[in-house]
């Protein structure tokens, strides 16, 4: 039996996916992104590998692709492909029928349009900037002084949305601040966040040309506050995709490589 | 490839905007006339006795002198050159010729004349703020000819005394054209289906001849122009695809290094400080003087998109697939330096025009004036690259199946 893998090496977490010559998802790891992309990959492969019976190292992979910020610091790949092109195909191989991603990492947010076999009709992503982004939600969730869960739970029982002026992550976490410090409902101040990052959201995903069938993924897709915030705000169901959303861009390239490893006999 | 000779020379060349030749030529007793933008005839500046120096900053760090005199919502560009000047960095010009173009460069411009970014000790130093028409009839011609003989050529004589008769526009066009002469011919080595030149060379050498005296650069032209004639391309092509880049001005190179590391190898350039235009001869004819026909010829030419009658418009979105074609592109990035309110409008409706009604894969950035940095920007660079190899392998299947 042959192995395939996929390693998403993202700014703030690093995902490995290991697939068998069917395409099915024999292996997964998700670990925390040290400074160095190499280590961090090295550490994720080598974890994933570990756990399945047939391979023994890295480089018992028929076929290795890297993808995400760090994806040429893959060890071993054999080539690198875009984290836009990886979360397309990896939705696609879980779930045919989604149509467009929102895929929020984090440092960035891409609308992501699929085509009919899982390649990228169209994208759009932000800048420079981190707002909308994980750093954003991580900065939030230390002005509340509570966990990233805590936080994405935090806004569902809010009964009122407190708007949030502030794009830029710094000045939003000085408005949060202020706005706790005034006594406001923690509920609302939160849902307020969630309703901003879901408008950058609707940007995103109406740039790259989503209508429907839209799915969520990167860290942030398990953040339950911004998936009720963007139906909101998209006026759409979300689809639940069966699998670890974040697991998305780190299935396609190992999807990918499943491809062009089966091509290479 | 093997790398060109004289490529590390002219890397030197771009590392500061008073390099090697420009002092060199200083000390010939010539005067350094800086300016910034296409629509100052930069071959009226390359008279005897002077020459022109298309200025930039280069390895500009923070800007926040320059974000105070400015605010932080302008363009970088206009706010990076007033950094560098506040620093010192054009002291050595003995003019500045700045066109009222745009708003940032208009600002930009007064900021360093009220702040004083010249040298004191110059006293024939002048600023220039020539009003450039935004259209190429003949009233227009008229009007820019009396701009520059009044804000040009006349302190250039009496400042300086130097030669501004017909005869002396003339020359300076002779040299002007060898020097276009010579970068098309090198840049026609980019139509080969295997180019053996690639884009960041090719802006090195075109950024070269904006910012040094032209006869100190041209010897090494020549040189680079027959050893690409003979110059054995990579076996295995090292790029996925082909693009043009059309937008704003990019005077950093690492930008299109940054381009082609991400797999797009950039086969022509529409864009300021690149080649078109630019480094397109100039005709002149004996029946007119000359300073009107350099006024003409500028004002046709341009393709700035501050000239928005719909004619121009079009002219520019039939130039960029001309472009396409003639160099074999897979595709074309529409770039735009922040802020740049021209730009902003014509990005956002050339590149919706180019995918949907010239059918030409077309990627749309936005970025700051220096992005060797930027991993978003690389990321959507070789996303397009990405979708543009799958659209041909997706057009090769469906022939196949046909």
């Amino acid at each position: 039996m042959k192995y395939f893998g996929g390693c998403d090496v993202g700014s703030t977490y690093t995902k490995c996916v290991i697939l068998d010559e069917a395409g099915k998802m024999v292996s997964d790891v998700t670990i925390r992104s040290r400074i160095n992309s190499e280590i961090s990959a090295k550490e994720a492969l080598d974890q994933a590998v570990a756990k399945v019976d047939g391979l023994s190292g890295i480089g018992d992979l028929a076929y290795l692709i890297g993808t995400g910020y760090g994806r040429n610091k893959v060890p071993q790949a054999q080539e690198n492909i875009s984290e836009i092109s990886c979360h397309a195909m990896g939705v696609h191989v879980v779930d045919p029928t989604v149509k467009a991603i929102i895929d929020i990492g984090g440092q960035d947010v891409k609308g992501i349009a699929i085509d009919q076999d899982g390649t990228v009709l169209n994208f759009a992503m932000n800048d420079k900037c981190a707002a909308g982004t994980g750093r954003f939600f991580e900065a939030m969730a230390r002005a509340f002084e509570c966990t990233l869960d805590e936080f994405s739970e935090l806004s569902l029982s809010a009964k009122n949305v407190i708007p949030i002026t502030a794009q830029c992550t710094v000045f939003a976490e000085s408005e949060v601040i202020t706005l706790v410090g005034e006594g406001k409902p923690r509920d609302e101040i939160a849902a307020g966040i969630q309703q901003s990052v879901a408008k950058r959201c609707f940007v995103m995903a109406k740039k790259a040309g989503a209508k429907d069938h839209i799915t969520l993924t990167g860290g942030c897709a398990k953040n339950k506050g911004l998936k009720a915030a963007i139906e909101n705000v998209l006026r759409i169901k979300v689809t639940e995709l069966p699998v670890d959303p974040q697991l998305m861009g780190a299935l396609g390239a190992a999807e990918y490589a499943r491809q062009k490893g089966m091509e290479q006999e | 490839m093997k790398d060109l000779k004289h490529l590390y020379y002219f890397e030197k060349l771009l590392e500061d905007a008073n390099n090697d030749l420009v002092r060199q030529a200083k000390a010939e007793g010539r005067l350094a006339l800086g300016y910034t933008c296409y629509h100052m005839p930069e071959v009226l500046l390359n008279l005897d006795g002077c020459f022109s120096v298309r200025l930039r900053a280069p390895r500009t760090g923070s800007m926040e002198i320059a974000t105070y005199y400015m605010s932080n919502a302008t363009c970088e560009y206009a706010r990076a050159l007033l950094e560098r000047g506040l620093e010192g960095g054009y002291k050595f010009l003995d003019a500045m010729a700045g066109v009222d173009v745009c708003e940032c460069m208009n600002r930009g411009m007064e900021n360093m004349e009220l702040l004083g970014v010249s040298d004191p000790e110059k006293k024939g130093f002048f600023w220039c703020n020539l009003d450039s028409p935004c259209s190429d009839d003949e009233d227009c011609v008229a009007h820019l000819r009396e701009q520059l003989s009044r804000k040009i050529l006349k302190p250039l004589y009496e400042n300086y005394g130097i030669d501004v008769s017909d005869a002396a526009i003339r020359k300076a066009v002779e040299r002007h054209n060898e020097i276009c002469r010579l970068i098309t011919e090198i840049g026609n080595f980019r139509k080969l289906d295997n180019p053996t030149i690639t884009g960041y060379e090719f802006h090195i050498l075109t950024l070269a001849t904006y910012v040094c005296p032209k006869d100190l650069v041209v010897e090494k032209l020549r040189e680079t122009l027959e050893e690409l004639k003979t110059r054995e391309p990579d076996p295995k092509k090292k790029f996925r695809a082909k693009v043009v880049v059309v937008g704003s001005e990019i005077d950093d190179p690492e930008l299109i290094s940054l381009i082609e590391d991400s797999g797009a190898l950039v086969v022509a350039d529409r864009f300021c400080y690149g080649s078109f235009p630019g480094r397109q001869e100039i005709v002149l004819t004996e029946d007119e003087d000359a300073l009107t026909q350099v006024c003409r010829n500028y004002l046709q030419t341009t393709l700035c998109v501050r000239h928005c009658a719909q004619h121009k418009v079009q002219k520019r979105l039939d130039f960029a697939a001309e472009l396409a074609r003639d160099y074999h592109a897979d595709g074309i990035i529409y770039e735009q330096i922040k802020f740049c309110t021209y730009w902003s409008y014509e990005r956002a409706l050339a590149s919706h025009v180019m995918h949907n009604e010239y059918n030409i894969p077309t990627l749309s950035i936005d970025r700051p004036y220096m992005s060797r940095t930027s991993g978003q920007l690389r990321t959507r660079v070789q996303a397009f690259v990405e979708s543009i190899e799958i659209k041909k392998i997706k057009a090769k299947k469906n022939r196949e199946v046909k």
